[in-house]
């Protein structure tokens, strides 16, 4: 018998392989994919993300166990089949324009997908036509935008003023995030809410769709 | 009133870089002043000023003839090496700063390392060293500061972040091997630069404190600085943003002539434990907040607190958003000359 523990504890670890193995083995044994991606994956990164507050850990430590994370989601994407699944919300993310850097954007999409998001992931240095754009054919919840750099933050202000004048700033909720920003900041910036790391991301998008408890439910979530 | 000023800008900021005597605080930027004011002032505009020796001499002079800092900083971006790596760029635009936009190391053997000829064969690399050289003939009386990028940053632009970062854990070798190749590019570079004409070199390299942890950087980092400081022909400011305290320890060893540090640091804390060493302070004013959200009065009230914690140059603290006022900016020169020195 697998138990969830060795699964979260070699995620924690980063060792990806392992994950899988452990992972695809769990499943033959009868256990649901929505107990081993909460009480195994997310659990683990759940910790993950804890000793990445405490600075226990850095961000290479956080990749390492995001990608062991995706390699166990994966691994439990065939047993999903055939099953209703509905996402916690749909959520379109980007970094915003002149910023190319997207190691957080991607952590947030990564752990977004893994709780049950459906997420449009635009990429990297996002003009604010095609976030617009994007509004339009999605209709997300959420549309989430990050910038590492002092010199583009001032994007988020600037985006969420060209959604109000295209009309479409009620029908969303706008998270931003990054290295330079703070809550502060991305209030100011006009902002529904400041994810400060892919873990508060995800606590934070919850929160902004009502749905906090949801992924711990019995429902099945979109993976 | 203002007090009589007998330093020129040079001896000023070096004075002040060595932890000696000064006239006034010396003001500097070791990373870029560069905002969209001022290159509507000076008709210098991006992405052309990272490119044009003469266009990046003119907008980089803005910051002394129009803000009266005491240095002149050519280098706007961090990615002027990264085309001598084999990166592809997307140059940006007034607005936004540059970056790569490939990433062509796989392994460590991938990294060629080219002559000082081949280098200045790059042209964002012969921009960098002919603009010091205009620079230098017409402002010899100004300090002017060269920039390169350390091994590190040079690893993130050849390997990506992302993927260079967990290699820190999955392939520690194969990040040790990069790092010591990527440090001659850094030396060459930066000995290219000081024979133009720089006074000093800034030396970003970011391993920073929201990235990795200390230990990394006391394995990776801390023997490849302590080399390179040997090797560069004028004093050498390290820059690294975010919180840095949890490494000052190690930077304290390093022997870099002064510390270019981000606002998110405790100051206090951080001159307790680099006071100890021969590595002075740069720096102090918040950029999102102050710099650019703020107001000249805002500006001046952590100009007098960053001198008061015993910081020798004030700064911004980082590259500044584009957006930032020059009002702003031309704030932490009046802070420097009202505030007293030698107290």
């Amino acid at each position: 018998m697998v138990e969830m523990k060795e699964i979260s504890e070699a995620l924690m670890k980063g060792d990806a392989e392992k994950v899988k193995f452990l992972t695809e083995k769990k499943l033959s044994e009868g256990t649901s994919p929505l107990e081993i991606l909460n009480n195994a994956l997310i659990a683990g990164m759940t910790e993950v993300g804890k000793k990445f507050k405490t600075l226990e850990i850095f961000v290479p430590e956080v990749l390492v166990a995001a990608r062991a994370m995706s390699w166990g989601v994966e691994a439990l994407k065939p047993a999903w089949k055939g099953r209703d699944v509905k996402p916690l919300g749909t959520v379109v993310i980007g970094t915003v324009k002149g910023d190319l850097h997207n190691i957080g954007k991607n952590l947030v999409v990564m752990m977004m997908e893994g709780t049950g998001f459906k997420v449009i992931d635009l990429g990297i240095n996002i003009p604010v036509e095609k976030f617009i754009q994007a509004i339009k054919e999605y209709q997300p919840d959420i549309v989430g935008m990050s910038s590492l750099l002092t010199t583009t933050m001032g994007e988020f202000k600037k985006n969420i003023e060209a959604f109000k004048n295209a009309g479409l700033r009620e029908k969303i909720k706008v998270m931003v995030g990054g290295a330079p920003v703070n809550e502060k900041y991305a209030l100011n910036s006009g902002a529904d809410a400041y994810g400060g790391d892919a873990i508060d991301a995800v606590e934070k998008a919850k929160e902004l769709i009502g749905q906090v408890k949801l992924a711990l439910s019995d429902e099945p979530l979109g993976v | 009133m203002y007090r009589e000023e007998w330093m020129t800008p040079k001896r000023r900021f070096l004075s002040g870089l060595f932890g000696g005597k000064v006239d006034r605080i010396p003001v500097g930027n070791p990373t870029s002043v560069a905002t969209v004011e001022l290159m509507e002032e000076t008709g210098a505009f991006f992405p052309e000023a990272h490119l044009d020796a003469k266009k990046m001499a003119t907008l980089a002079a803005a910051g002394h003839e129009i803000l009266g800092f005491d240095t002149i900083m050519p280098y706007f971006s961090v990615q002027n090496e990264a085309p001598a790596l084999g990166c592809e760029m997307d140059w940006g635009d007034k607005e936004t700063m540059p970056d790569c936009t490939t990433h062509p190391y796989k392994e460590a053997e991938d990294i060629q390392i080219p002559t000082e000829e081949e280098l200045l064969k790059v042209q964002s690399i012969r921009t960098v060293v002919d603009a010091i050289k205009i620079l230098r003939e017409k402002y010899p009386t100004v300090a002017i500061i060269g920039k390169v990028m350390g091994p590190w940053t040079l690893a993130y632009h050849g390997f990506g972040v992302q993927n260079f970062l967990m290699d820190t854990i999955l392939n520690p070798e194969r990040v040790r091997k990069s790092l010591g190749k990527l440090q001659e590019i850094s030396v060459m570079f930066a000995n290219l630069q000081v024979r133009a004409g720089a006074d000093a070199i800034s030396f970003p390299d970011h391993a920073t404190g929201d990235l990795v942890s200390p230990e990394m950087y006391r394995d990776f980092l801390v023997p490849l600085h302590k080399k390179i400081v040997t090797r560069i022909g004028a004093p050498i400011i390290l820059h690294i943003c975010g919180n840095t305290l949890n490494r000052a320890y190690l930077i304290a060893q390093e022997h870099f002539d002064c510390f270019h540090y981000d606002t998110k640091t405790d100051v206090v804390e951080l001159k307790k434990v680099l006071g100890k060493s021969t590595t002075t302070l740069i720096g102090g004013i918040n950029n999102p907040e102050v710099l650019l959200f703020g107001t000249p009065e805002d500006v001046k009230k952590q100009s007098h607190f960053t001198v008061k914690a015993g910081v020798e140059i004030l700064a911004p603290e980082c590259a500044i958003p584009l957006r930032t006022p020059n009002k702003n900016l031309k704030g932490i020169v009046e802070a420097a000359k009202e505030i007293p020195v030698g107290q």
